[in-house]
Formats: structure tokens, C-alpha cells, sequence
């Protein structure tokens, strides 16, 4: 056994920790002891990944989880993400001790969908990654419940069409392994079941990303839920299941790529141009968040429809960059949520209350909006460009005047963040202000120097497309 | 050698840093100097540039994916206008005095907008042009937007739906240039050197694409509407530097297309129309105003009309004709708004009615202001004067005797200021009594404006030696 292999069995058992932790949380009942053991672990976890990842070695670990590159990229990424949304959640009005219980549940899920290696890994560790976060929202109060119940509706028949997914993909692929299927050459003739199980993972896996048909989900849960769980529903799920439809769609659909480019095409525009307009109509700006996280998507796809390394690359990009900006903004939101500050009219006079915050926010709708040299730029530019190099003109053209549709609800928010009005001071707590300036500091640092984020970006997406 | 544009960005970023830690109490002080400093550094490379001691190109690796590298190469024309944006800014951070209110932040986006300006008037490729033009656009959005008048809720949003669309389409143009060149590239030297290839439905509806994004930030009619709005409602720092430097953008993008793609030789003379169009509408809508920054907000929208003649006349002396017109015409505007605001500053109004007798004991700023029409009409011994003899010249061999219609709208404005100033302004039957008096601030900025009109009308051959005309 190779020395490296060791490495990818200290990640499990670093999972088994963060488990074990997990269970433990509600019997001891410290908050602090199960928020550094939880930040130590998934620290460690980002560690680990990102030497598996630096050593560029692909393997299979007990035949159902695959170290390479693409999976070590999101695992620590993932981990990073998770640990800010752990921050965030510290003082929620939930108690923290079940809250950690199922998080760490649910983060065990989310790091290993993109190690899976087979359908059954992918469904399964989908399934945890969204069952505990239902009852994550659950826990902070009665008038959580409904939202949590619509998530929960929403994934039990995601996870129901995946299944028929698979059971349709079963004739071509009897291990249920992500292999690809159908011939390096061509796809199988006459193969109208492996078509419709293709269609079925999109649709399964769109409902949990939000793609335009099934999205309308989206923004009740996200206005419902505590603003925590509306950061790791759009920073984190979402790119779960891209990441997943990432994995079915071009490791193992590989050779039908010609059809499901014209898929992703189509549910690319529709997503784009629902988001952004149906987010210009908001009053409530966590709504407004919801809808543009939806039209976020809709660009991450624009990469996908590119179907080369450039589109996954910058595909691969936008994710990263769009958690973080989530995060970030949720973060401001939830602080102002907490005082009773909600809809774009009592955003006003924002800047009196708390320079800081209303900097922070405005940087980071910018930089949603695509505006230089922040990071949400560098990703669209890239988005853009892949969609040209692969013929797509059309495609970047509504692309790019949709990101330019949307600076104006963006704009919309910083205009009235900085209208002179005078308000009393308020002070934020110091765990939301650190989310906050590690969101900024990604987004600006990285966003003026995008090249190291592209270069791992674009070692993932070879080892995924197996280039 | 010394890569200068580098350095100054560095310097400039280092200024921006250091004025948001220590700004509450040296936020002059350090903006200041590193205004100074990075003018130094330029008046270095002019001496330089002609030795031929100077690295032309500075690049660094960036997206090597794309192919996108920080390539800035030093031009004679971005030396004259990054002095030119410097001597401006300069003028505008020392018009808010020591004392004045939020200084560090309104500092803190002047140096960010400056920033912006160098990295524009170097860029060697489309992408830093893109993105140097969008960090300025916005520095400028938050100055109206934060510090603005009264009214500047309805400015700024103008402001910023303009831009937006500019910059949309300039992204969009520059999409479909990376396209249709043979090797995908942004590169400027190499799309001019293969711009032929492209077919030529294509690059009218490129030029198109570029023009209006330009159009509207020179700004000329029709894409002007934002204009007075903007410069009026922004604090008076901020009205220098965007008629001043950001005006400069859009003219220098127009440089840059004019000689980017080959179908503008067939485009120049609507080019050319709709620039005397220009002329004549901003002359006689500035006759209208009564509000001094919306007339100096229009008599710089019939220099911007100018400066569009200059370039598309597409000869040597209207090129460099226009970039001296920029030149000139970013100092003038600079005084222009320096002078109102000062006198706006000293009387608490900035209606031409009200202001007569100013000159009773605002001298300084009635004098600056006078000389400021002075120089945007263009009188001998400032900078406007050899800029206008060297795009009519441009003009003339270009389109023949119609080269020079758009003197007649100079003349007609010249004429319309002196009467109008002379009788309120400079008025010496009426006494005007002071709200304020005009601090050591104000007058020095207005000195350094005054100073570089002259100098640059005197001493025209520093710039143009470098260009060898």
C-alpha cells in the first residue's frame, strides 16, 4: 500500500471523528468544546485534502470512494465552507448542541458526495447531506416548521427521481459504478432508457440545485429558514448536487454529451432569466438573495453547456467563488435580521448604522453582480469565454446581458443602503464580522489575482473529465 | 530598466491602504504625497521615454488560460494623459482642505478612481481595459452616491444605469472581438495587426457596439443625458475628476477603436457629423443653463464633440491633436469646476443670476473662472489653443472646408461666456456679500490648475517632442 493511500484513510477517520463528535454533542452539552473540536476536525479535513489533492494521485479507497483530484478540491472546500457555516450558527437561537448533532451528520454527507465512486455512495451520501439539514431548520423554532417541511417534501422526491434514475441506468451499468457508459466511441444505439435515467439525474439533481423548472421551492425555504441555513442551503447544497450532476453527467454520460449540452443550454437560460427577474420584483432582500442565488446557478451552468475543460474549470470556479459570496452575504443578513431589519426599505440609511457591514454587503452584491475586479468577475468572464470557445455566442451573449440585468437589484439594495438617512449605531457580534471579512478577503484577494483558484480549478476539471 | 506603471500602481494601492488605517488624521497628507510622488515618477519617464531608457511594455502573468497577461505598455499618449489625470486629481484632493468632512473616504475613492485612470490609459489588452474601466466607473458611482447634493439620488442612478449599459456593451464587443480574431486574443497591438480578418458586418456591428459605449462616457449627444445631472449633484472634487479624467475614458477608448479596427475609415464621416451635432446642441443648451456646473458640464460636452472630430478626421495631427485636446480640455474643466465651487463655497449659489458681483470680494475664484473660458475657448497661451489648431488642421485635411464647422460652435459659446460672465460674475456695479471666504485650500488648487493650463499652453513641445511632431 502506498504511503499515500494512509493519507486517504486518515481522512475517514477524521469523518468517523467529526461523527463521533457529533453524537457526543448532545450528552455533553458544551458548546464551546463542540464548536473547536468541530473546527479542529474540519480543519484537519481541509488539511488532509488538500495534500491529496497537491499529490495529484487517484485511487479507490475500500471500492466506494475515489481520491483524485476533483473530489479532493470539493472535500476541502466543502470543509472550509462548513466551518464558516458553523460560525455563523454559534449564537442562532437554536440550541447549539443538537444543531452540532446534525451538522455534523449532514457534513459528513456533504464531503462525501464528490468522493463517491458509485450511484449508490452518490444517493446515499446526497440523502445525508439533506435529511439532517431539513431538521437543522427545524430546530430554531415553531415558525421554522413549514419551511423545513417544503424542504423536506422537495428532497424526498429529488432523492425518489435519482432512484428511478438509477433503477433506469441499471441495464448498462450492473455495479452501479460512475464508470462511463456506452462506448469511448460512441453512445449505445438505441438506447432510449440510458436518455430518460440521464434526463431523470438532471431533473433529480436540478431540484436539489435549484435549476429554473423546479426552483420554485427556493425562495419560501430560504426566507423561512434562520438566514444560517439559507447560507448552507445555497452556499453548500446547492453545490452539492452540481458537483454530483457534474459527476453523473460527465464521467458517466460522458458520450452523450452532445445531448446534454443542449439540456444544460435550455435550463441554463431559463434559470438565468427567472432569477434575475423575478429577483428585481423583491422587497424582502433575503428573498431577493434567494432568487439571485437562483440566477447564479443558471451561470454556473454555462460551463456545464460549454461541456470542454475551460467551461468546467470556470464552472468549478463560480462555485467556489459564489459560496463564499453567499456566505458572506448571509452572514450580514442574518446579523440585521436579528435586529428587525428586513426589506430594502429599512435597509436605508444602512451605512449610518454600521459602515462596516454596509461596505462588506455592498462588495459583495457587486462582486455577485460581476463587477471588477472582484472574484464574481474573474467567474463570469471565465464563463463567458468558455461558452465562446466552444461555439456557444448565443449563450454568452444572454449570458452577459443577464449579468448586467442584475446589477440592477443589486444596485437596487446599495442605493438604499447609502441614502442619507441617519440611524443609531449597532454593533455586530464578532463571529458574524469574521465570516464576513474571510468572505471579503477571498473575494477581493482572489478576485485580483484569480490565477491560483483557476489553476486548481482546472486540475479538477481535467481529472473529472480524465484529460 | 524601471518599470514605472508598476511602481505607480503600487504606490497608489499602497496610498489607498494607508489612507484608510491612518486617514482619520493624514488623509491629505498621504494622498497628497503619493499624487506627488507617482508625478514624479511620470516626469521621470517623459525624460526618459525620449533616451529610450524606459521599458515600454511591462507585463506579468495573470490568467495564463486565456492568455491574459497585466501587459501595460507606456505610450507617449498614456504619459500625457496619466500626468494628466494625476495633475487633476491632484487639484481635486487638495480643494478639499484639511479639515474637510469624510476627506478619508472621499480620498480613499479618488485614489482608487486614480488607480483606475493609470492602469486605463496603459492597458495593452481589452480585458485590463475592461475591468480598469468598471473600477472607475464605480469609485465614481459611490462618490455621487455618498457625497453628493441634495439631489443626488436621481444622479447617481443615471449615472449608473449609463454605465452599466456602456460597459455592457464594451463587454460584449470585446466577446465578439476575442471570437472572430483568428487565435482568440485580447491583445490591443495584436487584434490591430489582425483586425482585417474579421469580416466587416462584424466589425461595424463591433464598432457600433464600442462607439455608443464611448459615446456615452465622452459623453456626446445623444448619450449625454446623464451628464448634468452627475456633474452638478457630485460633490466638487468629484464633478473635477469625472469631467476632468473620467470623460478621458471614453475618449481614449475612442482612440483606441478608431485605430483598433480598419471599418472605421468608412465610418469616420458619420462619426464626424454626429460630432458637430454635438458641438451645436451642448453650445446652445449651455446658452440655457443657469446653473454654472450644468453650463460647465455642457461646454465640456462640446470639447468632448471636438475631441470626436479630432479622432475621427484618422490623421496623424488630429490623433495627437485629440489627445492634446484631452489634456487641455481635463485642465480647463478641472479649473472650471474648481472656480465654482469655490464660488459656491464663498456665496452659498450657483445661479448665474444670483452670482453678480462676485468679483466684489471672491476675486480669486471669479478670476480662475474667467480664465477657465478663456482656455476652453481655446486662447493663445493655453493649453486649448494648440490642441484646437492641431485637430483643425486634422480636421481640414480630412474633410475638406467642413473640417472646420465646428469652430463656429467654439466661437458661439466663447462669445455667449464672456457676455454672460462679464455681467454677472465679473459685474462691478452690484456688491454680492460672502457666506464663506475661500480658504488656502481652495486657492492652491486653484493655483495648480492655473498653472498646468499655462504650462502646457507654453510649453507644448515637452509632449510633443515625444511624439516627434
Amino acid at each position: 500500500m502506498a504511503s499515500i493511500e494512509y493519507f486517504g484513510y486518515a481522512l475517514f477517520a477524521l469523518l468517523a471523528l467529526l461523527a463521533l463528535a457529533a453524537m457526543a454533542a448532545p450528552f455533553h452539552r458544551r458548546k464551546k468544546v463542540s464548536f473547536v473540536l468541530g473546527a479542529v476536525i474540519l480543519a484537519a479535513i481541509t488539511l488532509t485534502a488538500s495534500y491529496l489533492f497537491a499529490s495529484g494521485s487517484s485511487f479507490y479507497l475500500l471500492n466506494i470512494f475515489r481520491i483524485y483530484p476533483f473530489s479532493m478540491l470539493f472535500v476541502g472546500v466543502f470543509s472550509i465552507l462548513l466551518l464558516l457555516v458553523m460560525a455563523l450558527s454559534y449564537d442562532a437561537p437554536g440550541s447549539f448542541d443538537s444543531f452540532f448533532m446534525l451538522f455534523g451528520f449532514a457534513a459528513l454527507g456533504i464531503v462525501m458526495v464528490p468522493m463517491a465512486s458509485s450511484l449508490i455512495g452518490l444517493l446515499l451520501s446526497l440523502e445525508l447531506a439533506s435529511i439532517p439539514t431539513v431538521f437543522m431548520i427545524a430546530i430554531n423554532g415553531k415558525k421554522f416548521i413549514e419551511s423545513s417541511v417544503k424542504l423536506l417534501i422537495m428532497s424526498g422526491i429529488a432523492i425518489s427521481i435519482l432512484v428511478f434514475g438509477m433503477a433506469l441506468a441499471f441495464p448498462y451499468d450492473a455495479q452501479l459504478s460512475l464508470v462511463q457508459i456506452g462506448s469511448a466511441s460512441g453512445p449505445i444505439e438505441g438506447s432510449y432508457l440510458a436518455l430518460l435515467a440521464l434526463v431523470l439525474f438532471i431533473g433529480g439533481l436540478s431540484i436539489e440545485a435549484a435549476l429554473f423548472p423546479f426552483n420554485l421551492w427556493v425562495p419560501d425555504v430560504y426566507e423561512g429558514a434562520p438566514a444560517n441555513m439559507s447560507a448552507m442551503l445555497s452556499g453548500i447544497n446547492k453545490k452539492v448536487a452540481l458537483v454530483a450532476m457534474m459527476e453523473i453527467s460527465f464521467a458517466m454520460f460522458a458520450v452523450y454529451s452532445s445531448t446534454y449540452v443542449t439540456i444544460f443550454m435550455v435550463l441554463s437560460i431559463f434559470t438565468m432569466f427567472f432569477g434575475n427577474l423575478a429577483a428585481m420584483v423583491q422587497k424582502s432582500v433575503k428573498r431577493l438573495l434567494a432568487y439571485s442565488s437562483i440566477s447564479q446557478a443558471g451561470y454556473i451552468l454555462v460551463g456545464f453547456a460549454a461541456a470542454s475543460q475551460y467551461g468546467l474549470e470556470a464552472s468549478i470556479f463560480q462555485m467556489i467563488t459564489h459560496s463564499f459570496m453567499i456566505i458572506g452575504a448571509f452572514a450580514v443578513i442574518m446579523f440585521l435580521e436579528n435586529q428587525g431589519i428586513k426589506t430594502i426599505d429599512e435597509y436605508r440609511g444602512m451605512s449610518s448604522r454600521n459602515r462596516y457591514l454596509s461596505i462588506a454587503l455592498s462588495l459583495l452584491l457587486l462582486s455577485m453582480a460581476g463587477v471588477p475586479p472582484l472574484m464574481g468577475f474573474d467567474g463570469k468572464f471565465l464563463l463567458f469565454t468558455s461558452a465562446i470557445k466552444s461555439d456557444l455566442l448565443a449563450l454568452a451573449f444572454i449570458a452577459i446581458l443577464n449579468s448586467f440585468l442584475s446589477i440592477y437589484y443589486y444596485g437596487k439594495v446599495i442605493i438604499a443602503m447609502y441614502q442619507p438617512k441617519k440611524e443609531e449605531r449597532i454593533v455586530a457580534p464578532k463571529a458574524i464580522i469574521a465570516v464576513i471579512s474571510i468572505a471579503l478577503f477571498v473575494i477581493i484577494i482572489f478576485g485580483m489575482y484569480p490565477q491560483p483558484i483557476i489553476s486548481i480549478a482546472a486540475k479538477a476539471a481535467s481529472a473529472l473529465l480524465g484529460i | 530598466m524601471i518599470q514605472i506603471l508598476f511602481i505607480s500602481l503600487i504606490t497608489i494601492a499602497i496610498a489607498i491602504a494607508a489612507n484608510i488605517i491612518f486617514g482619520r488624521k493624514y488623509s491629505q497628507h498621504i494622498s497628497i504625497a503619493a499624487v506627488l510622488l507617482v508625478l514624479i515618477y511620470m516626469s521621470y519617464s517623459i525624460s526618459a521615454f525620449t533616451s529610450g531608457s524606459l521599458a515600454v511594455s511591462e507585463s506579468l502573468p495573470y490568467i495564463s488560460s486565456l492568455g491574459i497577461s497585466l501587459h501595460f505598455t507606456l505610450t507617449p499618449i498614456s504619459i500625457m494623459l496619466i500626468t494628466m489625470s494625476l495633475i487633476v486629481t491632484l487639484a481635486a484632493i487638495v480643494w478639499q482642505g484639511i479639515r474637510g468632512a469624510n476627506t478619508r473616504s472621499i480620498n480613499s475613492l479618488l485614489l482608487l478612481f486614480l488607480l483606475s485612470a493609470i492602469g486605463l490609459f496603459a492597458s495593452a489588452n481589452l480585458f485590463l481595459f475592461y475591468i480598469f474601466w468598471d473600477v472607475g466607473v464605480i469609485s465614481v458611482f459611490f462618490i455621487i452616491r455618498s457625497f453628493g447634493s441634495a439631489s443626488r439620488d436621481v444622479a447617481s442612478k443615471n449615472f449608473l444605469i449609463y454605465s452599466i449599459f456602456a460597459s455592457a456593451l464594451l463587454l460584449f464587443a470585446i466577446m465578439l472581438i476575442y471570437f472572430y480574431t483568428p487565435v482568440g486574443s485580447f491583445n490591443i497591438s495584436y487584434i490591430t495587426a489582425h483586425s482585417y480578418e474579421i469580416p466587416i458586418d462584424i466589425q461595424e456591428s463591433i464598432f457600433m457596439l464600442m462607439f455608443i459605449a464611448f459615446a456615452i462616457k465622452m459623453p456626446v449627444f445623444p448619450f449625454h443625458s446623464w451628464m448634468p445631472n452627475a456633474y452638478s449633484d457630485a460633490p466638487t472634487s468629484g464633478s473635477v475628476v469625472i469631467a476632468g479624467v473620467l470623460s478621458k475614458f471614453g475618449a481614449y477608448g475612442m482612440l483606441v477603436l478608431f485605430y483598433l479596427l480598419p471599418v472605421a475609415e468608412t465610418l469616420k464621416t458619420y462619426v464626424y457629423a454626429i460630432a458637430v451635432v454635438s458641438v451645436f446642441y451642448s453650445a446652445f443648451a449651455a446658452m440655457r443653463q443657469n446653473d454654472l456646473k450644468k453650463m460647465a458640464g455642457y461646454t465640456s460636452m462640446i470639447e468632448s464633440g471636438i475631441i470626436l472630430a479630432g479622432i475621427a478626421s484618422l490623421n496623424y495631427l488630429g490623433e495627437y491633436g485629440s489627445v492634446y485636446m484631452m489634456l487641455a480640455h481635463g485642465f480647463t474643466i478641472a479649473l472650471m469646476f474648481i472656480a465654482i465651487g469655490s464660488l459656491e463655497f464663498a456665496y452659498g449659489t450657483r445661479s448665474i443670476s444670483i452670482l453678480k458681483g462676485a468679483v466684489s470680494s471672491a476675486k480669486s475664484a471669479s478670476y480662475s473662472f474667467m480664465l477657465a473660458i478663456f482656455g476652453s475657448t481655446g486662447m493663445p497661451l493655453t493649453a486649448g489653443f494648440i490642441a484646437e489648431l492641431m485637430i483643425f488642421i486634422g480636421t481640414v485635411s480630412a474633410f475638406g472646408l467642413y473640417g472646420i464647422v465646428p469652430l463656429a460652435g467654439i466661437i458661439l459659446l466663447g462669445a455667449y461666456m464672456y457676455l454672460a460672465a462679464s455681467r454677472s460674475i465679473m459685474s462691478t456695479k452690484e456688491k454680492l456679500s460672502e457666506v464663506g471666504i475661500i480658504g488656502k485650500s481652495q486657492k492652491a488648487a486653484m493655483a495648480i490648475a492655473i498653472a498646468a493650463v499655462l504650462f502646457f499652453g507654453v510649453f507644448p513641445f515637452i509632449f510633443l517632442n515625444m511624439v516627434k511632431i
